[in-house]
C-alpha cells in the first residue's frame, strides 16, 4: 500500500489542536465518533504554548516580582540589596508548565480515542484532507470536517518582525532577558498585558496605540484604571500615534512614529513589540477546494452550530469572526463536536466574558452602560470601589471598582464589570449571574463570604439598590423599608 | 441606516401588539424576509424587511403595544450577513481593535432561561422564544417548556389538521369550524403550574394575543349591548335533501358544500326584510345606523383564536359563490393570513358551534352589529309532525340581539322567517335574487 493513494476513513476530522480543537475532539470521542486530530505543531495550540498560559506566567512572575518593593510597607524587610529577575530561569518554569499542560492534552485526547496526527492539513476535495507529515504525505477520508486552525499575529508589511529586534508576541514570550527599553506598537489587550508586565519586570516602556484609549475593547472608564497605573509603572503611553517607519541600526530599533498633536517624531529603544491584531489561518488550507466560504479578511462565517456554508464542515475558535477568546473556541468547538453527534447544541449565548490581564486586571460580561443605552433600555448602574472592600485593603490592593448594569423596570442584570485585583476570577459570578437571568437582586440577596474581594458585587447591587453598607448611597430612591 | 416604523397595517389601526419578534441585533435579513408579526385589532401581521441588510437595533419587545409610526428596528441597508462580522473600520486589519469583548448583540431581550433549560428547549425542539416564562422576571422553567410541549401535543391534532381528510371531513360535515363561544385556546401562553394541594394543579395562562383582543372586544360587547337572546328549532330534512342534491354538482365543480351558504341566503333575505337586524347603534350620537349591504361574518375558530372573516355583499352571490368563499376565509383564517380587509365591515355575524355540539348559546353580538346567530348540533330528534311521533334531523338557532334596537316580537318573527325559508328551501328559491 502506497500512503498517499488510501485514504484511512474516519468519521470527523479536526484540523488544529488549540483549545478549540482538542476540546471538539475530546467531546467527539466522548461521543463515540472515530476522530483524527491534526496538529502541525504542538497540541494545545496559541493558547497553551505561546499565548494565555506563557503570558499569564509571566505576568504573574512580573506581578510577584513588583510586590518586593511594596513588602517594606507591610512589615517585611528583605536581605539589603536588590531583588533581581533571571528570565531563563523562567523560561525553564514556563516550559515546566507549558509541558505538563501539553502532556495533559495529550493524555486525554489518547484517552478519548482521538488518534493524534502531527502534519500540516490541506483539504483535497469535500470529503477528503491530506496531511504532510514529515516526508509522508496521507490521506483521510471524512464525513465532517471541523477548522480550528487559529491565527497568528498580524504584522504589517513595512514591520517585518526579525525575532531578534521587532517582535510578535510569541518572540516576547520567548526572550531570555528583560529589554531595557522596550516599544510596544499596538495598546489593545496583548500589548497592555505583556508592556505592563515588563515594565514591572525592569523595562523602559513606550505604548503607542494609533486610536484615542488604549485598551479600544473596553469601556473608558474602566481602561481609565488602567492607564493610571502606567503612569505609575513610569510607562509612556502615546495614543493617536501611527508608527510609519522601522529600521533596525546598531543593536537598536528606531521607529518614526507620527500624531496630530506632536507631530512626527521618533524613539529608540532595544526592541519592539507588534501587537496590533491577529489574523486567521485560512489561507492555506485549500478551502477553495471544498467551497468554505470566507469573509475578505480570512475569516470564516458560522452559524450558532459552528456550521460553514458547507453543512458538514464546520468552523470554530480564532478562524470565526468575533473576540479571539480562548473559552469561546473551547465553547464553539465542544458545540460543534455535539451537533456532529447529532445532539441538539448551540452557541446561543450573547454573554462571552473577558478579562484582561492588566494591573489592575479588567474583566466584564454583557453590556457596558453605553451599549444598554443604545440597546434601548433604561439603565440603573452603580459602582463599589474596591478601597471600601475589607479584603482588598488587606491585601494592600485599593484600586478599582465594581459596576452592575441592570434594566430599570425589570431590574434584569445586562452586565457587570469589574477593574481591580483579581478582577479575572471575579467574573465568573458575573458570567453565572447574567446566564441565569438574574435580576439585580439576585445577588444582593446572595451571602457572599467575608472577607473576600466577592463581596464587591454584592454591595454593587445593594447600590444599585440604593443600600450599600459600605458606601454612602448616592441614589435613595430605591430604598425600602 | 433604514427606520423601520409600525406601518398601518389596517384600516384606520393606530396600534398593534409586538406578538412576536423573529430576527436578532446584528441579524442579517433579506428584503421582504419576515421581522415581526404584529397584532392589530383581529389580525396577525407579519411585517417584512423593506430592504436587505443588518438589523442593527431592535426598540420593541414582544408583548409591547405600540403605536403606527413609532421605529420598531434599525436595518443598516446594503450590507450583508458576513460583511457584518468583517466590516473594518477603515484602514488597519486589526481584530484586537474591531471586535469588541463584550459585543453588542448581547441583546437581553431573547427570552429569559438559564442555560439547561435552553438545552433542554433544544432536545425538546421548542422554540424557547415561543414559550412565556412565568418565573420571576419572567424567565421560562423548567416547567413552562413541559406544559408549553403538553400543549402543542394536545392541541395540535385538533387545531392543525394536518391529514387533508381531516380537513375535508370539518369542513364539510359542518360548515366553517368556529364558536362565539370561547372554545379556542391560545396558542402561545404558558402555564404555570400554582399547585395547591388540596385543589389540585392549577393552570394559569397568560391573557395575551389574540385571546386578550377577543377578551376585550366581549368585554365591550356586553358592556354596551343588553342582551337577549332567543332560540327555536328548525327542521333541517329538506334542506339535507337538498343539499345531498346539488352536492354532486358541486363536486364536479371542486366546491365543498357544506350548509353555511343556505343560511347565509336564508340570513341575508330575512335581513332585508328585518332591516333592524342589519343595524348599528352609533352612542355617540345615539343614531340608528341601517345597513342596505349584507357583509356576512363568519365566526371562525382558529389556531390563533376566534376570528371572524366576512363575506362583503353576501346577497349578491350564489350559493356556490358563498361556499367557494367560505372555504377559501376559512383556510386563510387557519393560516393565520387574513388581511385587515377580510374581517372588517361586517353587518351580521353567523357563529357555528355545531360541529362541537351544544343544545343552545347565548352568543355574543360582535359590536357595533346588533344581533348574532349561532347554529347548534344538527342530530336525530323523537318530534311530533300530524299527531305522530317522528324522527326528524333537527337543529337548535340561538340569536343574540340588542334590546335597545331590537324588541323581542321582532327577533322572534325574524328567527321565524329564517326557519321558514330553510325548513322549506323551495320559498329560498323563490325568494333568492
Ligand atoms: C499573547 C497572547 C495572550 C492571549 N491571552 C489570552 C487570554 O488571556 N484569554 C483568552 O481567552 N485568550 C487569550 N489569547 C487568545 C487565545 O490564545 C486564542 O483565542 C485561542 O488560542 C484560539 O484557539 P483556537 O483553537 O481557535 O486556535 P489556536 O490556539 O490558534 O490553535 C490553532 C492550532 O492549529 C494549528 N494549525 C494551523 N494550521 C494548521 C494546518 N494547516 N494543519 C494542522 N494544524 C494547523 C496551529 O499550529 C495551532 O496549534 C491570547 C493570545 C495571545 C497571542
Amino acid at each position: 500500500m502506497v500512503v498517499g493513494e488510501v485514504a484511512v476513513e474516519t468519521d470527523v476530522v479536526v484540523i488544529g489542536g488549540g483549545p478549540g480543537g482538542y476540546a471538539a475532539a475530546i467531546r467527539l470521542g466522548q461521543l463515540e465518533k472515530s476522530v483524527v486530530l491534526i496538529e502541525k505543531e504542538v497540541l494545545g495550540g496559541v493558547c497553551l504554548n505561546r499565548g494565555c498560559i506563557p503570558s499569564k506566567a509571566l505576568i504573574h512572575t512580573a506581578g510577584e516580582y513588583h510586590k518586593l518593593s511594596s513588602l517594606n510597607k507591610l512589615g517585611i524587610q528583605l536581605p539589603t540589596g536588590k531583588a533581581t529577575f533571571h528570565m531563563p530561569s523562567w523560561q525553564t518554569w514556563k516550559s515546566s508548565v507549558v509541558d505538563q499542560l501539553n502532556k495533559g492534552v495529550d493524555y486525554l485526547c489518547q484517552a478519548n480515542n482521538v488518534t493524534v496526527v502531527k502534519g500540516k492539513a490541506t483539504f483535497l476535495s469535500s470529503d477528503r484532507i491530506g496531511v504532510e507529515t514529515g516526508n509522508d504525505f496521507e490521506t483521510y477520508k471524512f464525513k465532517q470536517a471541523i477548522i480550528a486552525t487559529g491565527s497568528r499575529p498580524y504584522i504589517p508589511s513595512f514591520l517585518k518582525t526579525d525575532g531578534e529586534y521587532i517582535l510578535d508576541s510569541t518572540d516576547m514570550l520567548a526572550l531570555d532577558e528583560v529589554p531595557e527599553t522596550l516599544a510596544i506598537i499596538g495598546g489593545g489587550y496583548i500589548g497592555m498585558e505583556l508592556g505592563m508586565a515588563f515594565a514591572k519586570l525592569g523595562s523602559q516602556v513606550t505604548i503607542i496605540e494609533a486610536t484615542e484609549h488604549i485598551l479600544p475593547q473596553t469601556a473608558a472608564h474602566l481602561s481609565q484604571e488602567v492607564l493610571k497605573q502606567a503612569k505609575q509603572l513610569g510607562m509612556t503611553v502615546k495614543i493617536a500615534t501611527k508608527v510609519e517607519q522601522a529600521e533596525v541600526a546598531n543593536g537598536s530599533v528606531t521607529l518614526v512614529c507620527t500624531s496630530e498633536k506632536n507631530g512626527s517624531e521618533s524613539i529608540t529603544v532595544h526592541k519592539t513589540l507588534v501587537t496590533i491584531g491577529r489574523v486567521p489561518n485560512t489561507g492555506e488550507l485549500g478551502l477553495a477546494q471544498v467551497g468554505v466560504e470566507m469573509d475578505e479578511r480570512g475569516y470564516i462565517p458560522v452559524t450558532s452550530t459552528g456550521s460553514t456554508n458547507k453543512s458538514h464542515i464546520y468552523a470554530i475558535g480564532d478562524v470565526t469572526p468575533g473576540p479571539a477568546l480562548a473559552h469561546r473556541a473551547t465553547k464553539q468547538g465542544i458545540v460543534a463536536a455535539e451537533v456532529i453527534a447529532g445532539l441538539p447544541s448551540s452557541v446561543d449565548s450573547p454573554y462571552v466574558p473577558y478579562v484582561i490581564f492588566t494591573e489592575p486586571q479588567i474583566a466584564g460580561v454583557g453590556m457596558t452602560r453605553e451599549e444598554a443605552e443604545l440597546q434601548g433600555h433604561k439603565v440603573k448602574a452603580a459602582v463599589f470601589p474596591y478601597r471600601a472592600n475589607g479584603r482588598a485593603l488587606a491585601m494592600d490592593e485599593g484600586e478599582g471598582f465594581a459596576e452592575v448594569i441592570v434594566d430599570q423596570e425589570s431590574h434584569l442584570l445586562l452586565g457587570m464589570h469589574v477593574v481591580g485585583a483579581d478582577a479575572s476570577n471575579l467574573i465568573g459570578e458575573g458570567v453565572l449571574a447574567l446566564e441565569l437571568a438574574a435580576r439585580v437582586e439576585d445577588v444582593a440577596l446572595t451571602m457572599h463570604p467575608h472577607p473576600t474581594l466577592s463581596e464587591v458585587w454584592l454591595e454593587a447591587a445593594e447600590a444599585v439598590l440604593g443600600h450599600a453598607i459600605h458606601v454612602v448611597n448616592k441614589s435613595k430612591v430605591a430604598v425600602s423599608k | 441606516m433604514v427606520e423601520f416604523k409600525l406601518p398601518d397595517v389596517g384600516e384606520g389601526m393606530h396600534e398593534g401588539e409586538i406578538v412576536k419578534v423573529l430576527v436578532r441585533t446584528g441579524e442579517s435579513v433579506q428584503q421582504d424576509q419576515p421581522l415581526l408579526e404584529v397584532q392589530t385589532d383581529k389580525v396577525n401581521a407579519e411585517l417584512s424587511a423593506p430592504v436587505t441588510g443588518i438589523i442593527r437595533e431592535i426598540f420593541i419587545s414582544e408583548g409591547e403595544t405600540v403605536e403606527v409610526g413609532t421605529t420598531l428596528l434599525v436595518i443598516d441597508a446594503g450590507t450583508e450577513a458576513k460583511a457584518e462580522e468583517t466590516k473594518l473600520p477603515e484602514k488597519v486589519v486589526n481584530p484586537d481593535k474591531t471586535v469588541n469583548f463584550a459585543p453588542a448583540r448581547a441583546d437581553h431581550r431573547r427570552s429569559l432561561a438559564t442555560p439547561y433549560v435552553r438545552q433542554l428547549a433544544r432536545e425538546m425542539k421548542l422554540d424557547i422564544e415561543l414559550v412565556t416564562g412565568t418565573g420571576a422576571a419572567g424567565r421560562v422553567t423548567e416547567e413552562d417548556l413541559r406544559q408549553f410541549a403538553n400543549r402543542l401535543q394536545k392541541s395540535a391534532p385538533a387545531k392543525f389538521p394536518t391529514s387533508a381528510t381531516g380537513n375535508e371531513r370539518q369542513l364539510e360535515e359542518s360548515t366553517v369550524p368556529i364558536g362565539t363561544e370561547p372554545v379556542v385556546q391560545p396558542k402561545t401562553g404558558t402555564a404555570t403550574r400554582a399547585a395547591t394541594s388540596s385543589q389540585g394543579d392549577i393552570e394559569r395562562l397568560p391573557l395575551k394575543g389574540i385571546r386578550k383582543k377577543i377578551a376585550e372586544h366581549m368585554v365591550k360587547s356586553v358592556t354596551i349591548i343588553p342582551h337577549v337572546t332567543s332560540v327555536d328549532e328548525l327542521e333541517m330534512d329538506q334542506l339535507r335533501a337538498l343539499r345531498e342534491k346539488i352536492k354532486p354538482h358541486a363536486d364536479k365543480r371542486n366546491i365543498k358544500l357544506t350548509f353555511l351558504p343556505f343560511f347565509i341566503k336564508a340570513l341575508v333575505i330575512a335581513l332585508k326584510e328585518f332591516p333592524t337586524l342589519n343595524a348599528s347603534i352609533d352612542e355617540r350620537t345615539n343614531e340608528i345606523l341601517l345597513k342596505r349591504f349584507y357583509h356576512i361574518g363568519i365566526a371562525t375558530d382558529t389556531p390563533e383564536g376566534l376570528i371572524v372573516p366576512v363575506i362583503k355583499d353576501a346577497d349578491h352571490k350564489s350559493i356556490f359563490q358563498l361556499a367557494e368563499e367560505i372555504d377559501q376565509l376559512a383556510r386563510l383564517a387557519r393560516e393565520g393570513k387574513l388581511t385587515m380587509e377580510h374581517i372588517t365591515g361586517g353587518t351580521f355575524t353567523i357563529s357555528n358551534v355545531g360541529p362541537i355540539g351544544g343544545l343552545q348559546a347565548t352568543p355574543i353580538i360582535n359590536h357595533p352589529e346588533v344581533a348574532i346567530i349561532s347554529l347548534h348540533k344538527m342530530e336525530k330528534r323523537w318530534v311530533v309532525r300530524e299527531d305522530e311521533g317522528v324522527i326528524r334531523w333537527m337543529m337548535n338557532l340561538s340569536l343574540s340581539f340588542d334590546h335597545r334596537l331590537i324588541d323581542g316580537v321582532t327577533a322572534v318573527r325574524f328567527t321565524n322567517r329564517i326557519k321558514e325559508l330553510l325548513e322549506d328551501p323551495n320559498l329560498l328559491f323563490a325568494e333568492m335574487v
